[in-house]
């Protein structure tokens, strides 16, 4: 049994999936953070399945990730909908209801935000609205896991029934195009109501021409067309959209009439966020602002002073070095173990694994402040600010979405393009961003910046960060002004309220985080590396050869002349950059394993800061480069994006080794 | 009178969208912008670029070029 879940972007579905079926997907406040559609079992519901949607305005598609509304409503099968409103926002949200309400499949419509609703003074009157719309209908706030809400959503599930569909009155022309278009699929056969399909398409709705194989779409495009100029002449609206969406507007208002209820006089919080809004977007001190919270969490996570993460890591290293490994060492020593088996656990696979891992605490400490920030809604506020700026790079305004998402993980900030509904846009946005620096690249920064500096290791990882958000930014601007000529397309965004983030999900999401982190420790960072401990230890002559005459040192030191000019040309140094193909961690932990800990020793300040420049902007790991095929569906573009970034890497780097090393003497 | 004409937290009426190339009126629609709403000029952001109204109970940001297109009387 699959219930599918709909509604408004940033009504908080995603925290209701949560909820409903305890999985943590991410949430955040603003719109776009579900691209794809997600799955998971009910709890307390057995074979029953929620599907978590993307936000949608409309049935109708506006963007890729819109269209797999329309898609699921179509071609899936369901047992119900269940439809989420934002309650404090109901003029809007409900124009998405009654076109759910019009297909007359089993719904439940789930009034969300109770409490921020009677904090206006409001409440909603569930019982009007079952009748008046003959659904079911509960209100409830998602973001308490209230059990007793969750157990009651449970009970209206279990008992939903079929209802007859919602029938409004539209304007005579647009009904008898119903008619028509009706009549001209009359031996097709669809899982939804051909009336419904009618008016989707009279609305425009291009996704059902899409997902729907429709042997007459001309006809039906021409009586479209004739609706329209009926509508026009007949000065109904300005558009046959528009006359539809006004007999919804007319609706709705009857609904509120109806069913939202006045309880107490209260004022509104709104004129307080003006004040705070135009100060944080201002132009002078918005930006400011913004880098001075950002170095700060910079600064938590990975300085010194006021250093959280740095301690934190710190003691961990000292667990992991003296304690595990130490001792791991001692009982192997104890049972007589060593040679081929000792080596590889204790040179290969704990050196390895420990070189990512300690950098846990840090990355920890990083996403927590993030989804602090994220739940409060100064996101939103942060892509107004950025608008202007981001839109002379040829970027959208959406883009900010998915290049916030790039700092945690690259390949879900390349899905999360999907919002962006111009293509060019969305593949200039896809190509830059695996500059963003992901926390794969941290353990990277982090080893190298901490043995070869003394002090302002928080400035310079940050200073790294500003490098790649940079070359972000020129990058588009280079595509913009070759390829991707033309203007920015429009800036539309709804501002959320400021909400407190609440810490059970702030925990969660960086819980979440800390887990992936983990299981990539456990598996490509395993294996890559025992094979790499392996290739390094053996050769033609056997096991434990010289390092230098080892089967890695023969691969790799066939191309490390490639990075003699950048200061780092050792084959130890080429190899963690080859095997970082696979993840980026992996280069952490190869440098690790192949200098044996010293890292202190293998690089200078100007070799090994090109190290890291050259290592955070080179190619994008496979995960990447298979999820930008996936995504740009062009061969052309996934070469792109392999070739390009070694180039920009390779100069950067050079330029930072030339800079220190000639000109600094470093 | 178009909104970029308003002062601040004044109250109008949308007159017209017309002028909106139909993409994106398609999308203002969406979010709940239509013709004959109420419309409040809650805020002038980023230096005057970007306008933040409220319609029916949304909030919304448009850039001053789109904003100037939308009609309204007061």
């Amino acid at each position: 049994m699959i219930y599918l879940l709909a509604g408004n972007p940033n009504v908080g579905k995603s925290t209701f999936f949560n909820g409903m079926t305890q999985s943590h997907v991410h949430v955040g406040n603003y719109s776009g953070v579900t691209v794809e559609k997600r799955v998971h079992h009910i709890k307390n519901y057995p074979g029953a399945n929620l599907v978590d949607l993307p936000g949608t305005y409309n049935v109708s598609p506006n963007s890729q990730d819109e269209g797999v509304v329309t898609y699921s409503l179509l071609n899936e099968s369901y047992k119900g909908l269940i439809n989420i409103i934002d309650s404090t926002h109901l003029k809007r949200n409900l124009h998405l209801s009654i076109q759910l309400l019009e297909l007359g499949t089993p719904t439940l419509m789930v009034f969300n935000l109770k409490d921020a609703l009677i904090n206006n003074g409001y409440i909603i009157d569930t019982k009007k609205v079952e009748q008046f719309l003959n659904v079911n209908a509960i209100s409830v706030s998602a973001r308490e896991r209230n059990k007793d809400d969750q157990d009651l959503v449970v009970e209206r599930l279990k008992e939903l029934t079929p209802h007859k569909a919602l029938k409004l009155d539209y304007p005579a022309a647009v009904e008898k195009g119903i008619r028509d278009i009706h009549d001209l699929l009359r031996h097709d056969i669809f899982q939804v109501k051909k009336k419904w399909i009618a008016l989707q398409l009279l609305e425009g709705n291009e996704g059902i021409y899409q997902y729907l194989d429709l042997h007459k779409e001309e006809d039906i495009r021409r009586i479209v067309e004739n609706v329209e100029k009926e509508v026009l002449k007949e000065n109904i609206a300005l558009s046959l959209k528009g006359a539809i969406f006004n007999t919804r507007r007319a609706f709705i208002e009857e609904i509120i009439e109806e069913c939202l209820i006045q309880v107490e006089e209260k004022e509104h919080s709104k004129y307080f966020n003006q004040k705070v809004d135009r100060f944080i977007t201002h132009p002078v001190y918005g930006i400011p602002l913004f880098m001075a919270i950002m170095f700060s969490i910079y600064q938590i996570s990975f300085g010194r002073f006021l250093g959280l993460g740095n301690a934190l890591t710190g003691y961990f290293e000292l667990f992991w070095d003296n304690i595990l490994v130490n001792y791991t060492a001692q009982l192997f020593e104890a049972i007589g173990l060593s040679g081929f088996m000792y080596g590889l656990v204790i040179n290969g696979i704990l050196a390895g694994i420990g070189g990512v891992l300690v950098f846990l605490p840090q990355i920890v400490v990083l996403f927590t402040l993030i989804a602090i920030l994220e739940g409060t809604g100064y996101m939103a506020r942060v892509a107004i600010m950025m608008d202007r700026f981001l839109s002379k790079f040829g970027f959208n305004g959406k883009s900010i979405v998915p290049i916030i998402t790039g700092f945690g993980c690259t390949v879900p900030a390349i899905m999360a393009t999907r919002t962006i509904a111009d293509k060019r846009e969305r593949i200039l946005t896809i190509l830059t961003i695996p500059f963003i620096s992901c926390s794969a690249r941290l353990p990277i920064y982090g080893l190298i910046v901490s043995k070869i500096f003394d002090s302002y290791q928080g400035l310079i990882i940050f200073g790294i960060y500003l490098l790649g958000i940079f070359v972000t930014l020129f990058s588009a601007k280079l595509l913009n002004l070759t390829y991707f000529k033309g203007e920015g397309s429009k800036f539309l965004l709804e501002v959320p309220p400021y909400r407190m983030p609440q810490i059970r999900t702030v925990l969660y999401q960086s819980l979440e985080k800390a887990k992936r982190f983990v299981k990539k420790a456990g598996t490509f960072i395993l294996i890559g590396s025992m094979i790499l401990w392996i290739l390094a230890n053996n050769g033609f002559d056997g096991f434990n050869v010289n390092p230098d005459e080892s089967f890695l040192a023969l691969i790799a030191g066939g191309i490390k002349f490639i990075f003699a000019p950048l200061g780092f040309g050792t084959w130890e140094a080429t190899s963690s950059l080859i095997s970082g193909f696979l993840a980026k961690e992996v280069v952490a932990s190869s440098l690790e394993i192949l200098f044996a800990g010293d890292i202190a020793g293998a690089f200078t300040i100007s070799s090994g800061l090109a190290y890291v420049v050259f290592a955070s902007l080179y190619i994008p790991c496979i995960s990447t480069v298979a999820t930008i095929k996936a995504e740009t569906q062009s061969t052309k573009w996934t070469l792109f994006s392999v070739i390009y970034p070694f180039f920009v890497a390779y100069i950067l780097a050079g330029t930072v080794y030339l800079i220190l090393h000639v000109g600094f003497g470093l | 009178m178009n909104i970029t004409k308003m002062i601040k937290l004044q109250k109008g009426i949308i007159e017209s969208l017309s002028r909106i190339e139909k993409e994106f009126r398609k999308r203002l629609m969406d979010l709940g912008v239509y013709e004959g709403a109420d419309v409040i000029l809650l805020n002038v952001l980023s230096g005057g670029n970007l306008y933040l109204i409220e319609v029916d109970d949304i909030e919304i940001c448009l850039r001053k070029e789109d904003a100037s297109l939308i009609e309204v009387t007061i």
